[in-house]
């Protein structure tokens, strides 16, 4: 690419050269030819030189005076077109460079080029985030820096502009660029040994299904991380042999499936997603008739959830964008509205969900049947970040945010893959064993306790790695002692162990741990501080295992050849 | 036939032609080598330099290096001939023979540059 600037530059300066090479040299001429007089009124004949020399300092006007002699008429006659001639071809070819400096198209390849270095110059893992919006951004607050680096192309440059006026630390590199096209794909470091994955969440499925297919014959091995929001593009990509595709309606109606048939598997999920570690009345989807406003992709997805935990509803086909022409407004809620809700049997009903595609609708659709059945429960989608304070507001029971889901499962997928597979487990598991789960990690951790992933390797769990090295047998329960007091017990919970691609839900206490098996730990931040000391410090696990304290100084004693001491 | 093709295959004609036209004579005898001719030549030379520029086709980026290894010499052998004539203020036999080798050089490179492109016309013409 840097080569290509050059091009670009010289073909553009071959015409300023060429009028500047002839001017100069047609003038010189001149000067050459035409016969002077030096200062003693001798005929005199001016060298190359000595008009070179005039002419360069009179082209760039510059203008020393007449040298080597002072001119007679017939050369002033000449230099008086020449001032012109040259001075002329000087500022056109001063003015084609300055052009050019200004040019779109040399400013696209030179930014072009700056990007291509950043993103050669990433040493660490990365993903490439095709297109900036709300949720890309979120995914990049969350990432960047912690776990991953982040390159983001977009079509539009007003997207691109805002990105770097975000400011983001470590920076982002960032292009203007099309996802399907390979071109810019491999310039956002595609083929890169340390790129991770894309992630591509587009609104329009087309879009994602032809960025899946480019990517997919780039480079096999990255993770795709593709958006779908119906079940047979969801299905095309399966069998694409893509595995992480995100449909944030999907999500949406396993929750309602799960809310209802089984609140514990919701509740453990919406923890890791931040809802504290406890079932509140208001939390619990009632029982009874559901409407369905709104039969969108959405308002699908969500009958399918319904229908599966057996729960009667009606769906009512909604068209928002017509609604809005046909009323010019997007408040809804006049008498014929009304009419229309109480047929669907509002008053009856026990849940209401808003499902169009317009907030403000949604929101209205909402309170217009609060105005009916006080008593009914909401839940009301909500399209993008922007105006939750409205929803927050309003006092609907449950905002679905299609752009917060899709953003944290996205970051679970890529930072939390133990807090997606326990998730992924834990729906195959049965309600009351997420009851007792639930009641497990409240009487230990408390109310809201915090999940940490670790790996047990040498740069997570250094004193653990060199135990386990050498054969010995290390057991969950032997690292959940305290290291104030080895009788007590941390206040911690092993969730999740993963070995290869074996998972333990709930492992045993008494297995015995292995090198590279990686764990979800629930605890609060101090009690997994200790856990880390536990696991790095070589004195420290020595004590929680029990050894002899003594026993172990001996490695540092010359004399202490079998290990005994007598200290 | 092609209007860019002829001017830069005068220029270049031009520029070799007129450089044997200065260095054709007696090395030593500066009077038998035209300053006006070595004017001419840097001109013709440097006017077919900037014909290739940009040209990013393997012969042209070829074109380019050798024509920028004309202009060097021959703008070498003037400096040589003005620092002669001015600043030692006498241009002995060794200047001279100086200003015409140079000038030499420049042929062999224009004459490298004709051949390049004769050998390119004569392969697209099948």
């Amino acid at each position: 690419m840097n080569e290509q600037i050059i091009w670009i530059v010289l073909k553009r300066l071959r015409t300023p050269f060429l009028v500047i090479i002839i001017t100069f040299a047609i003038s010189i001429l001149g000067l050459v030819l035409i016969p002077g007089t030096d200062d003693l009124g001798n005929p005199y004949q001016m060298t190359f030189f000595d008009a070179f020399y005039f002419v360069t300092y009179m082209a760039s006007t510059i203008g020393f005076g007449e040298a080597p002699y002072t001119f007679n008429y017939p050369q002033r006659m000449w230099v008086s077109f020449t001032i012109y001639f040259t001075v002329i071809g000087w500022f056109y070819g001063i003015g084609a460079i300055v052009a050019l400096i200004q040019d779109e198209g040399l400013r696209r390849a030179l930014n072009l080029n700056i990007f291509r270095n950043q993103v050669q110059n990433l040493h660490e893992p990365f993903y490439i985030i095709l297109g900036y919006n709300g949720v890309t951004k979120t995914i990049i607050n969350k990432i960047n820096g912690v776990d991953y680096r982040v390159v983001v192309l977009d079509k539009s440059t007003q997207k691109i502009e805002e990105l770097i006026l975000e400011n983001f630390y470590p920076h982002v590199p960032a292009s203007v660029g099309d996802g399907t096209n390979h071109q810019m794909l491999k310039m956002a470091g595609i083929h890169q040994k340390n790129c991770k994955g894309i992630i591509s969440l587009f609104e329009n499925d087309m879009v994602n299904a032809n960025i899946a297919t480019v990517c997919m014959l780039l480079n096999k091995k990255i993770d795709i991380i593709i958006k779908a929001t119906s079940p047979e593009q969801v299905a095309h990509f399966k069998n694409m042999g893509l595995e992480h595709v995100q449909n944030p309606f999907d999500i949406i109606s396993k929750r309602i499936y799960f809310g209802l048939t089984s609140p514990h598997i919701w509740l453990l999920e919406m923890w890791m997603y931040g809802h504290i570690l406890k079932l509140k009345g208001r939390d619990r989807f009632p029982q009874g008739r559901y409407i369905i406003y709104g039969s969108g992709r959405m308002g699908k997805a969500i009958a399918e959830g319904l229908k599966r935990a057996g729960i009667e509803y009606v769906i009512k086909d909604f068209d928002s964008k017509k609604y809005i022409k046909q009323k010019e407004s997007t408040i809804f809620g006049d008498e014929e509205d009304m009419q229309k809700l109480i047929s669907l049997g509002v008053k009856e009903s026990a849940c209401i969900i808003a499902a169009t595609k317009n907030d403000i609708l949604n929101l209205t659709i909402l309170n217009s049947a609060k105005q009916l059945n006080p008593d009914i429960f909401t839940m009301g989608r909500e399209n993008s970040l922007d105006d939750l304070n409205i929803f927050k507001a309003a006092k609907i029971n449950k905002i679905y945010v299609v752009e917060k889901i899709l953003a944290d499962a996205t970051y679970n997928f890529i930072s939390r893959p133990l807090v997606d597979l326990f998730i992924r487990e834990a729906r195959k598991q049965t309600e009351e064993w997420a009851e007792v789960i639930v009641n497990i990690l409240n009487n230990i951790t408390g109310m809201n306790p915090k999940y940490f992933e670790t790996q047990l390797n040498d740069e997570n769990a250094y004193a653990l790695s060199l135990e386990l090295n050498k054969g010995e047998s290390v057991t969950l329960a032997n690292l959940r002692r305290s290291r104030e007091n080895k009788e007590e017990m941390l206040q911690i919970v092993f969730l999740l162990l993963k070995r290869g691609d074996e998972v333990y839900l709930m492992p045993d206490s008494q297995m015995n741990l292995q090198i590279d098996d990686e764990l979800l730990i629930v605890a609060d931040e101090e009690i997994y501080e200790d856990f880390e000391y536990i696991i790095n410090n070589i004195y420290e696990l020595n004590y929680v295992l029990d050894r002899d304290e003594k026993n172990h100084l001996s490695y540092f004693k010359p004399w202490g050849k079998n290990g005994k001491t007598n200290a | 036939m092609n209007m860019h093709k002829i001017i830069s295959g005068l220029f270049f004609t031009l520029a070799m032609t007129l450089n044997f036209g200065f260095f054709y004579g007696d090395p030593t005898q500066l009077i038998e080598h035209s300053a006006y001719e070595l004017f001419a030549a840097i001109i013709v030379n440097l006017i077919a330099t900037v014909l290739k520029l940009g040209d990013r086709t393997q012969l042209g980026a070829v074109l380019l290096a050798t024509s920028i290894v004309a202009d060097i010499q021959l703008i070498a052998s003037a400096t040589v001939w003005a620092f002669a004539e001015y600043v030692a203020s006498s241009i002995g036999t060794e200047a001279a023979t100086a200003i015409v080798s140079l000038s030499g050089g420049a042929l062999l490179a224009n004459a490298v540059s004709v051949i390049l492109f004769v050998g390119d016309t004569i392969k697209s013409k099948r």
